[in-house]
């Protein structure tokens, strides 16, 4: 009799031992989930948005003129002259200088329109497609595409997007990338 | 009467357990569920933009307003100024929108200030306004382009802008 309690009574103990022991496994497992769900921070996106407003920035006809006025370079242009370390010969300024400004001063008054923007990363770099490289650029040895132009401001919250644009040069191509954080 | 009383006791344990496992998966399901149908609501959120952005290219690529660039998103600003200036009443049942609003961002709009156009130095078009009010905006950015004649030579000019459409509301 007394045997037989004592047996009821560890089985009793084995089966709660055994659910505590799923319980826990399973609270370890979510808590791994959010650990890495957290962890992982914001996830880039292709946007429309931003390849909307990408697209627009450009086509901006700048004040730079390469060789004789009035032929302004676009946006698209200085990138490709500050590449080819060109210079604005009717600003007396280096291609990439005046971009850097310009764009600069564009991105901060895109931000002043979008309430929900609180940051951006607008960058330039190149892509080799051949072995041989020309281009008046400095070149990285490592292999990693070379930067031409980075420039960002804000401090940077919520979720990212982005988009990029190929500008195709005699020696690859440049990739045009705009990212930009937004509230959720 | 002792056996009777350790069934009992393991029928007790068994319905609690029943309810603790049943506790335990609706606040896992209730967790699932809120996650899934917060992605929906994003996804829901992302497509009403795209179709906001969609519908913003149709206005602009209207030949009324767009002007001669191949590529790219832009309206004419010559175009835009003659609509401003009260001829987009005779258009009143052509558009399909509530509204159509242009205006400069860059060059900057905020040290500017608002300019109603046409006028010199303007920077904002009001092209259309049915006057409803409960009307949603969307928005994109266009370049605002105009023919420009300097040193002898013509050439065009684009700025940076954007485009607001107000959309009926259902």
């Amino acid at each position: 009799m007394k045997l037989r309690k004592i047996k009821n009574n560890s089985k009793g103990q084995q089966e709660i031992v055994g659910f505590v022991l799923i319980v826990v496994l399973v609270v370890i497992a979510l808590m791994v989930f959010l650990v890495i769900s957290v962890r992982k921070g914001p996830d880039e996106k292709e946007s429309v948005e931003v390849e909307n407003m990408l697209g627009v920035v450009l086509d901006y006809t700048t004040d730079c003129a390469l060789v004789f006025e009035p032929e302004y370079d676009t946006m698209e242009d200085l990138i490709k002259s500050c590449y080819r370390n060109k210079r604005c010969e009717n600003l007396g300024e280096m291609a990439c200088d005046y971009l850097e400004e310009t764009l600069q001063d564009m991105m901060e008054d895109l931000m002043k329109t979008e309430s929900v923007i609180n940051a951006y990363e607008f960058d330039v770099f190149h892509r080799d497609d051949r072995d041989d490289s020309g281009g008046g650029s400095q070149r990285d040895d490592s292999g990693e595409p070379d930067e031409i132009l980075k420039v960002e401001g804000g401090e940077c919250a919520g979720v990212v997007k982005g988009a990029s644009v190929l500008l195709s040069v005699d020696s690859g191509d440049l990739v045009t990338r705009l990212r930009i954080c937004k509230n959720v | 009467m002792m056996n009777r009383e350790g069934g009992q006791m393991k029928i007790q344990q068994m319905a609690f357990m029943i309810v603790a496992v049943f506790i335990f998966f609706t606040l896992v399901g209730l967790f699932f569920v809120s996650w899934q149908s917060r992605s929906i609501g994003r996804n829901a959120a992302d497509l009403q933009k795209q179709q906001a952005l969609s519908s913003i290219e149709v206005i602009r690529n209207m030949p009324e307003l767009n002007c001669d660039l191949t590529e790219g998103l832009c309206v004419d600003e010559d175009k835009l100024n003659v609509l401003a200036a009260g001829l987009s009443d005779d258009y009143a049942e052509f558009w399909p929108v509530a509204s159509v609003k242009v205006y400069k961002v860059y060059p900057s709009f905020e040290t500017e200030g608002s300019k109603k156009c046409p006028g010199l130095n303007c920077n904002y078009w009001e092209v259309y306004d049915s006057g409803q009010t409960s009307s949603e905006e969307f928005s994109g950015y266009v370049n605002i382009c105009k023919k420009m004649r300097e040193r002898g030579s013509n050439y065009e000019k684009c700025e940076v802008g954007k485009l607001l459409v107000g959309v009926y509301e259902t």
